[in-house]
């Protein structure tokens, strides 16, 4: 398959099962609620080292929270449930409570109702001055802090999710290969239910799974380095000089698809006259995760 | 189906314990069954259809006409459906209830809510004393759901209440929020004297300072803006009352208290 002189290879990327939720930060404006929620999805990139993959999923309108203030959707995503509660747990505490003027929601309805805390032990830093609201059905804790209260939400819903979607852009040069990333990132990040969990949703180490080095049980995908081509088995032809990832997680597989399917088109709108050369995905042979995601067949 | 309607026939003598007309113990009961069924009426049973008259067929929807405020227990530990009553009704309006509607076109008589855990009531008209509140003896009052009050509520609303929502369209007596161990009482006209009076946690919710002014065992806070109120006011939009329509602020005053207890109790007056 070629679309714009840009080859799709016939492989698939792989993806494993996350459960995820989704947070919302308000605040009394736009910059306040945007501090706060980049600190809560801030050393967010991967499970392998922080322990959940996180980032902004949109900006809100006063009209779409809880609480009628400018706000920002956050996407959240661990191995487990247990390991996600962990994660919202002390990153809503360091990094939502503290930030002025800031308010905690609920984003998402959970699997079932399968729901993991919010502000639910956050309520104890008010030192028995905290007080629960039940309004609709759902309790919220109001902690006095210094710059007065902090509304939290006690509990948000947690879905089963998918992560690790991926595609790699394959170019002639460097700059090349970020502006067709560049293009892509930004076509997805019109799109709900995704986020492109790395600094500005692109990856340039991506991984394979184990190593010469015991320790270690990723490194770098010799394969796709550019500059290894004459000393390893490359997947890279003469011309390919730069290879990067776009890694993506969602709540659901056809959430990833659909941003698969935005992400290469942009990419791929930029052509082979703009040094675009292949599209292209990390799998590993089937070993990673049930969810496969064959390129040919998003773009057909 | 239609409405399963209760008419009242006669001037009680004494009063009738209605507890056992809700959809619940109605269940799977055709007319005659429940014409046959007998309510306590001081010291005598009687069966349904010799104090009303009955038509219809729709157990989970009953309607009380002509009801008297000799009527209690209506709506006893109701877990569904609604039953709408067209007059007042006696003590105990939704006791133990834990959901479906209540709506009643007159007055209630005491103890309106009892220890109710969800569902909702309406009062359009006027409410008794201990709206919301334990009986005698016991510590915890509603502990769910909401009552509406179009009009005036009695003395003790609240009493021991421990979670829902009170909301009084009218006045609000004596002692409102007494004992009170949480949840929220919001009221629009004017209050009696003891605000809170023991009151241990909760929120009564003020749209302007009380006549009486807040007694001395609450402490002035200060003016604050809280967020959770714009919440609040978002969640009364749905309802069947002007708490719908009110406008929404988020700037109060507040008072803790009681502090004559623990003083964990809030008073809001809308500033």
């Amino acid at each position: 398959m070629i679309i714009n002189g840009v080859s799709i290879d016939k492989t698939f990327a792989e993806a494993f099962p996350m459960k995820g939720t989704r947070i919302i930060i308000t605040a009394q404006n736009l910059e306040w609620a945007m501090h706060s929620a980049t600190a809560f999805t801030g050393f967010a990139t991967s499970v392998i080292a922080c322990g959940c993959e996180a980032a902004i999923e949109r900006t809100l309108d006063p009209s779409e929270t809880p609480d009628g203030r400018p706000g920002v959707a956050c996407l959240i995503f661990a191995m487990g449930g247990k390991g996600l509660a962990k994660q919202v747990e002390t990153r809503a505490g360091q990094c939502v409570l503290t930030s002025p003027t800031s308010a905690l929601f609920s984003g998402i309805e959970g699997d079932d109702g399968a729901e993991i805390a919010l502000g639910k032990n956050l309520r104890f830093f008010g030192d028995g001055y905290q007080i629960s609201k039940m309004i609709d059905g759902k309790r919220y804790w109001r902690i006095p802090v210094m710059d007065g209260e902090f509304l939290t939400q006690e509990n948000t819903g947690v879905v089963s999710s998918v992560g690790g979607g991926n595609f790699l852009i394959l170019a002639e040069s460097q700059p090349q290969a970020l502006a067709a990333c560049e293009a892509a990132v930004k076509a997805m990040k019109q799109l709900p239910n995704i986020i492109m969990p790395f600094p500005g949703g692109v990856v340039r180490s991506g991984s394979k799974v184990g190593s010469k080095y015991k320790a270690l049980n990723a490194s770098t995908n010799d394969a796709f380095c550019p500059t290894l081509k004459g000393q390893t088995k490359s997947e890279l032809s003469p011309e390919v000089e730069s290879v990067m990832e776009i890694v993506i997680d969602g709540l659901s597989k056809e959430d990833i698809d659909k941003a698969m399917r935005v992400g290469i088109q942009a990419a791929c709108e930029l052509g082979a006259e703009n040094g675009i050369r292949r599209i292209s995905a990390g799998n590993y042979g089937g070993k990673l995760g049930p969810f496969h995601f064959h390129l040919q067949e998003i773009m057909a | 189906m239609s409405a399963l309607t209760l008419k009242l026939k006669t001037d009680l003598a004494q009063r009738v314990d209605c507890s056992p007309l809700t959809p619940d113990k109605l269940a799977g009961k055709d007319v005659a069954d429940i014409a046959a069924m007998e309510l306590v009426s001081g010291r005598l049973t009687l069966p349904v259809d010799q104090l009303f008259d009955i038509s219809g067929d729709d157990v989970n929807d009953i309607r009380f006409e002509n009801s008297s405020a000799k009527l209690d227990h209506i709506g006893h530990a109701m877990s569904q459906g609604r039953i709408t009553i067209e007059g007042d009704v006696g003590a105990y309006l939704g006791q133990f209830m834990t959901g479906g509607n209540i709506e009643i076109t007159g007055n209630t008589f005491i103890y309106t809510g009892c220890e109710m855990k969800g569902g909702q009531i309406k009062i359009n008209g006027n409410a008794g004393d201990f709206v919301g509140a334990a009986r005698s003896g016991y510590k915890n009052g509603m502990t769910g759901g909401i009552i509406i009050v179009t009009g005036n509520t009695g003395a003790r609303t609240g009493d021991h209440m421990r979670r829902g929502m009170i909301l009084i369209e009218g006045n609000a007596g004596e002692y409102c929020g007494s004992r009170m161990i949480s949840g929220t009482i919001a009221v629009l006209g004017d209050v009696g004297k003891h605000l809170g009076y023991a009151m241990k946690r909760g929120t009564l919710l003020l749209t302007k300072m009380p006549q009486y002014g807040i007694t001395a065992n609450f402490n002035d806070c200060g003016s604050h803006t809280l967020a959770f109120l714009p919440l609040m006011f978002a969640s009364f939009k749905k309802l069947d009352s002007q708490f719908a329509n009110v406008e929404g602020f988020s700037r109060v005053r507040r008072y803790a208290g009681d502090v004559g207890g623990i003083g964990m109790g809030e008073i809001l007056i809308k500033i």
